[in-house]
């Protein structure tokens, strides 16, 4: 199946170093995952907007074995669930603080938006977080 | 929230349905033993139970497994009807599935099949040989399951992961420390060593050795991971006024259950520390009338410690950011205030994936008929609460199950 047109302007969003989160032309509500019709109004009119890539983590940790297939070279790497500023929430990477540690990171931490390149945002097409500097 | 939501079946009644049998094979590795093997097995075991034979059985309602859709196919499409020799009297064979918490759903569509009328004896099978299954492709397979794959997928998140986030969001939440959380895994396995069918029976473990585990995901240690096992169990439930025309003398019935889906994935959970408890609790007091003082024993899933600590804050079992702590203080011991998971649950007595929390039920339904071993058996017990939660901690799922004689 061909990849959704909300998949592949949220991915191509990503390689340009853009965090977009779903917004309803209709009701004026943001929406994180992305949604066929806006569960807040059930329109189908959705568009995009560019998040000011701010949050605060919520939980997060790091995984260092059982990685599932195609991910063993990625360990360890640590993954949040980061509630944006706008309201929704998501599932990010978070970059280490220093060499494979995160330890620096709480819940609750302020966290921002972190732009990778384009062949890593083709690589990992995910939303990738670090603490607010 | 001020919801009313009466069954519409009164207590004793005949059509008022009860849990009359269980069985259960041993749960771990047992790699030669077949998945239809393992079904039949404890088919025979809780019809046997429950002083029935096949052909008392019209319907079967099937527990999904996850280590094969092979298998998975052989449920769907009836085999177990052939197998146990009730084809052509069997009215209807078809599979319930919301994962971990499957068992509550299949109890609520048996209670509705038999309080309408529409089944009377129903026959609930389990299997699952996730112990034996290739750890590799499990891993594989339970990380692209559950998960928006379009989404989530190129995180490299799977289920240690996510049960890492809400054991780390529970623990700064409440301020339980690792110390506290390993309680909970150890007072399961108290519980698992009076249980011959657990996978750890023999082997004790101390909050030390827990620690001094590796670290699988932070804040988890493996110690307090689940660990994957084969398993099997079934249930039999009827109505009252059938049980009574069979000279059944006791049974078990539903007092009342309460529900919250609260999301899909964990990303979208408001509160990865609360889950989708309270509201279940709320919907599960107001049906039954119970409150949780009213409960002998507690039967709440367990796949990890954070999420059976939520649960009991949830429910009212223990005070809101002291559910880690109320393991520590040994209230969910053997000879505890409230015996909680005493079969040793999905951490101990192995998790058999969609079969973990039919085992907690199978097991709460096992202590209300006063069928456990002495060792274990809870004296006097009458109420149970049974909790359940499937895939991603997606839903909260509370069962309120008590004994009841039927005369005779």
């Amino acid at each position: 199946m061909k990849t959704p047109k909300i998949v592949s302007d949220f991915r191509a969003g990503l390689g340009e170093g853009k965090l977009l989160i779903q917004s309803c032309n209709s009701c004026g509500k943001t929406n994180m995952w992305p949604r066929y019709a806006c569960p807040h109004c059930q329109s189908d009119d959705l568009d995009w907007v560019q998040s000011e890539g701010k949050g605060t983590l919520h939980s997060f940790c790091v995984l260092r074995q059982g990685a599932p297939e195609g991910f063993e070279d990625d360990l360890p790497y640590a993954l949040g669930v980061v509630k944006l500023d706008e309201g929704p929430q998501l599932l990010a990477r978070l970059t280490p603080s220093g060499n494979d540690d995160w330890s620096e990171y709480i819940c609750d931490d302020r966290v921002e938006f972190v732009a990778v390149d384009a062949a890593e945002a083709e690589r990992r097409p995910c939303a990738t977080f670090g603490r607010a500097g | 929230m001020s919801e009313n939501w009466k069954l519409h079946v009164d207590a004793g009644a005949d059509n008022d349905p009860v849990f009359v049998g269980v069985g259960e094979i041993p749960t771990g590795k047992f790699p030669d033993r077949g998945f239809i093997e393992a079904l039949t097995k404890v088919a025979i075991l809780a019809l046997k139970d429950a002083e029935m034979v096949p052909k008392d059985i019209d319907t079967i309602l099937l527990i999904p497994n996850l280590h094969s859709s092979t298998d998975q196919a052989d449920l769907i499409f009836s085999r177990m009807v052939e197998e146990l020799g009730i084809h052509g009297s069997c009215k209807a064979s078809y599979m319930v599935h919301s994962g971990g918490s499957t068992s509550d759903n299949a109890v609520r569509t048996a209670h509705g099949l038999i309080a309408t009328g529409h089944a009377q004896n129903v026959l609930v099978l389990q299997a699952e040989r996730w112990g034996s299954a290739d750890l590799n492709e499990m891993i594989t397979m339970l990380s692209k399951n559950g998960i928006p794959g379009e989404w989530e997928l190129p995180t490299g998140i799977q289920f240690n992961a996510i049960g890492a986030m809400i054991t780390r969001r529970y623990m700064h939440a409440t301020q339980s420390t690792p110390e506290e959380m390993a309680s909970v895994c150890v007072t399961l396995r108290k519980w698992a060593n009076l249980n011959d069918n657990a996978m750890f029976k023999n082997k004790t473990l101390s909050v030390e050795q827990i620690l001094a585990s590796r670290m699988v995901a932070d804040p988890l240690h493996s110690y307090e991971c689940p660990p994957m096992a084969d398993g099997a169990c079934a249930f039999v439930m009827t109505s009252t006024g059938n049980a009574k025309k069979r000279g059944l003398n006791t049974g078990v019935r539903v007092a009342g259950s309460g529900g919250c889906v609260s999301h899909y994935c964990l990303s979208q959970e408001p509160d990865q520390a609360v889950l989708g408890w309270p509201l279940a609790a709320e919907r599960a007091w107001n049906q039954s009338g119970w409150g949780p003082e009213d409960a002998d024993i507690g039967e709440i899933y367990d796949s990890y410690a954070a999420v059976t600590a939520s649960a009991l804050e949830g429910i009212g079992i223990a005070e809101k950011g002291e559910g880690a702590r109320w393991f520590a203080a040994g209230h969910g011991d053997p000879g505890g205030k409230l015996p909680m998971n005493t079969n040793g649950g999905l951490l101990s007595a192995g998790h058999t994936g969609v079969g973990g929390g039919t085992a907690l039920l199978v097991e709460g339904i096992r202590q209300l008929l006063h069928r456990a071993p002495a060792k274990r058996q809870v004296e006097d017990c009458q109420r149970a609460i049974i909790g359940g939660s499937g895939g991603s901690y997606m839903d909260a799922q509370i069962l309120l199950l008590e004994r009841t004689g039927m005369g005779g």
